[in-house]
């Protein structure tokens, strides 16, 4: 029977997720600090971690209004709801075009021009909660714009890469680089059509890597090999993911890190329930790693002495 | 925790069991309520055919074990009634001061059990009670009849039989050697011709066991129409007879083969022929009875509640129908909900089926179960094409959620206004609509066009697509009208399901739909392990 076999290969379904990891590590009380930027935002700068600068907090349809003199200021940013989840209602803008009667328009970073009229409606339906997990209400955040780090040059379309590292009692136990195609439109999102690339926990490099599930040896649009590409800064990334852990308290994580050119690895965002397809990605099932961290961690270590024992001991 | 989980499921199964095994065993509550077959409006209408007579009697059903009377009418203005209830039947008798000429009736409504004896054994009985001793009553042949029968005897009996036995071989003897015809009328007929009416033939029977010393009797009976039946104007009596045996009547029909068993489409009107014998002849009266069907294969939640009050039990002031009836039918539906929820939590935690939210599923099923199904699934796809035509046409217009979806809530009111008109939910076989289709679009509307930006056409569809069949298929649930009927008469029943839920929340197993998701996956590390 082919759920033996999943369970021999320690492949995590979604309700063991939820029962043995989710419920039991992560208090609900803490979810609004990963669910919700702004608050992320605040409580990452005040643990010192790195993160995206907020230019902008537009919380109501009045505000909007304004917005052509808010923006006037900044040459590129990113638009994302602070309640948004799977990278939905993110508009990443390149430059902002004034014409000679001062009108003001977007160049979007597929290319395509949007006017202000449609960047206010997007950012309206933001708002009204048209992204929010909840439905409710949201926050639309006015973000710096991260460029995307030279490594990456080949292997992306469109859009700047992620770095997923699962953190289970703040141990980094698997990780992967979700890398933006055309089909994905430009977005670092796996259901969407990015390349899910897994990546060696001692090494940094990728070895292995899908789209939709389907093993992939190249990427699809540039047709560069997609293996063997080693991370910069690899220490500091899974180091930074680790800190995550005593940032928010939650026991199971999921952290999405960006190599910025000049800044390093910085936090994009958390997620309290990360996805299952980082074992596809990695061809490996995450439940004896999830169990090794589990039964045989000691506690009381240093971000960085759990990463140490994560490398040694996770194969 | 760990210890917790099973004592709490233990509970919430073995509470709802035990109080079915109290109610069951030890108050002696029925845990559904019969289900009634039919119930006959039984109707008889007559007046003597003497002009000076001053009164009129006729048989009417008695109530018994096999027989429930109700809402008995005896109409005949200015005559004073009598009935009699002797031991086994009932005939009522019109008095009046002067001659009766008008027309006098007697209906009720009828419920008819079946009557069915498994097993006849020996019976050997020398002493009768008093009241069947009557029913031993020597014939008083002719003289070419008694020679015919005694010839007979002599070739079917063999002398050491037991008043079973002599029951069991006259009837087969009877039932299959003389024709049934209703134009012979005497018994020389029926054993020399081999042919004789009902009548004639329960004579038969009753002259050949009486001789023997068994007590038996000749019943008169109405055979009711079959549901296809065309509908008769005016119903002819027919006979049959009960014979006692091991202390009970049973029933023998030697016209239609009948030994042991009455089925319900036979109404006994009166159990001992020679008392009525004259009342029914229609020298002596005209009279036209009819029986039509009342009620058909319901259960019958009236009794049943009578019964519930009348056992005065705690269970009387907590049982639901004590409730106003509108209040009862609310329940019959919303008490189904669990029941829903449960198939829901099956198809998404174990099968992991993706539908749209938790509620919009059961929501629809109850949407079906108001209207119909073919009105339902008709009505919730084209409120789907709305929610995509919107997408088309106002997404240009770059409008604010609220007012955007305000104008979908619109446009399902044009829809229900355009259904109206064209008569199209009659001819789905839906009676009301009611405000229920509005409450379902809200809730699925907007969960439905968030999807379709975020995750595409391809997986919407597929949630569509699981919401839809997660629905039809709780829905055929919910028409199980037996299902409705327990949870109704039991709501205790929902603790079980609680134990369910409580079971699946605490299932950390794979789901069917990860099979699929992981099929490659596993396929990749199997080659790796070289498996």
């Amino acid at each position: 029977m082919i759920f033996r076999e999943m369970r021999e290969f320690g492949i995590l379904g979604i309700n063991n997720r939820i029962g043995r990891f989710i419920l039991r590590q992560n208090n609900r009380k803490n979810y609004p600090l990963v669910d919700d930027k702004v608050k992320t935002a605040a409580r990452a700068s005040a643990w010192g971690v790195p993160m995206p600068e907020n230019y902008l907090e537009i919380g109501s349809v009045g505000d909007l209004k304004k917005l052509p003199q808010l923006v006037t200021n900044l040459s590129s940013f990113v638009i994302k709801p602070a309640n948004g989840s799977q990278g939905n209602g993110i508009i990443v803008i390149t430059e902002v075009i004034k014409d000679e009667n001062g009108w003001i328009s977007f160049k979007r970073s597929n290319g395509k021009i949007m006017s202000m009229e449609e960047v206010r409606h997007h950012i309206s339906g933001i708002i009204s909660g048209l992204y929010s997990l909840s439905g409710r209400p949201d926050v639309a955040i006015l973000q710096q714009k991260i460029d995307m780090h030279p490594i990456f040059k080949d292997i992306c379309f469109g859009g700047i890469p992620d770095v997923r590292v699962i953190v289970n009692q703040g141990f980094p136990v698997m990780s992967m680089v979700r890398l933006p195609t055309k089909k994905s439109d430009g977005k670092a999102n796996l259901h969407q059509g990015a390349i899910g690339a897994g990546i060696d926990l001692q090494t940094g490099t990728t070895n292995n890597a899908v789209i939709n599930g389907q093993v992939v040896t190249t990427h699809p649009d540039t047709g560069h090999l997609l293996s063997g590409v080693t991370i910069p800064h690899w220490q500091e990334v899974l180091e930074l993911a680790a800190r995550c852990f005593d940032m928010v308290g939650l026991g199971y994580l999921g952290v999405d890190i960006v190599l910025t050119p000049d800044q390093g690895p910085i936090i994009l965002e958390l997620n309290a329930r990360p996805g299952l397809a980082i074992q596809i990605a990695n061809q490996k099932g995450l439940l004896p790693r999830l169990e090794k961290i589990l039964k045989d961690a000691p506690s009381g270590l240093t971000a960085k002495e759990r990463v140490a024992f994560s490398q040694a001991n996770i194969i | 925790m760990k210890r917790l989980t099973p004592w709490i499921v233990a509970l919430l199964f073995l509470f709802p069991t035990g109080l079915l095994i109290y109610k069951s065993q030890f108050l002696n509550l029925s845990l559904l309520p019969q289900k009634v077959d039919d119930v006959w409006n039984f109707d008889v209408t007559l007046r003597p055919k003497d002009p000076t007579a001053t009164t009129v009697s006729f048989p009417i059903p008695r109530a018994g074990e096999d027989l429930k009377i109700s809402d008995e009418r005896i109409k005949g203005k200015g005559y004073d009634t009598l009935i009699d209830r002797n031991s086994d039947s009932a005939v009522l008798t019109w008095l009046g001061e002067e001659p009766i000429v008008k027309r006098v009736s007697y209906s009720a409504r009828i419920d008819i059990q079946p009557i069915i004896i498994k097993k006849i054994s020996k019976d050997n009985t020398v002493n009768y009670p008093k009241q069947v001793k009557k029913y031993l009553k020597k014939p008083v042949l002719l003289p070419e009849d008694e020679e015919a029968i005694v010839l007979l005897e002599n070739a079917i009996f063999e002398g050491n039989e037991d008043k079973s036995m002599i029951a069991r071989k006259a009837f087969y003897y009877i039932n299959e050697e003389i024709q049934r015809n209703i134009k012979f009328k005497t018994i020389k007929d029926a054993l020399s011709i081999g042919k004789g009416s009902p009548l004639v033939k329960a004579r038969l029977y009753s002259y050949m066991l009486r001789r023997k010393d068994v007590p038996v009797r000749i019943i008169a009976m109405l055979r009711l129409p079959l549901l296809n039946d065309p509908p008769e104007e005016k119903m002819q009596l027919t006979f049959a007879n009960e014979v006692f045996l091991n202390n009970r009547w049973i029933p023998v029909d030697t016209n239609r083969g009948h030994f042991g068993e009455r089925p319900d489409r036979y109404l006994v009107v009166h159990r001992h022929y020679e008392e009525i014998e004259k009342s029914i002849n229609r020298k002596n009266v005209v009279y036209t009875i009819r029986a039509d069907r009342a009620v058909i294969n319901k259960f019958n939640k009236e009794e049943f509640r009578k019964e519930v009050i009348r056992k005065g039990t705690f269970f009387s002031f907590i049982s639901l129908y004590r409730l106003p009836p509108h209040v009862q039918e609310i329940f019959e539906t919303i008490l189904l909900i669990p029941l829903g929820a449960l198939v829901l939590c099956l198809a998404r935690n174990i099968l992991g089926v993706p539908t749209f939210g938790m509620f919009t599923p059961i929501l629809l099923t109850v949407f079906f179960k108001e209207t119909s199904l073919g009105f339902g699934l008709f009505f919730f796809l084209s409120v789907v094409g709305i929610g995509i035509a919107e997408r088309y046409f106002l997404d240009k217009l770059y409008l604010l959620a609220i007012p955007r979806l305000s104008i979908i809530l619109t446009l399902v009111i044009l829809l229900l206004m355009l259904i109206a008109f064209t008569g199209i939910a009659e001819a789905f076989g839906a009676s009301h609509i009611g405000y229920f289709p509005i409450v379902i679009v809200t809730v699925f509307i907007e969960r439905f066009s968030i999807m379709l930006t975020e995750d595409g056409t391809v997986n919407t569809m597929k949630t569509l697509l699981g919401t839809v069949i997660i629905s039809v298929l709780t829905f055929g649930l919910y028409s199980i009208s037996t299902l409705e009927i327990l949870v109704f008469t039991n709501p205790e029943l929902l603790f079980m399901i609680m134990g369910f839920l409580v079971l699946i929340g605490k299932y950390k197993g794979y789901r069917l739909s990860e099979f699929i998701r992981f099929r490659g996956l596993v396929k990749q590390l199997k080659a790796k392990a070289g498996m």
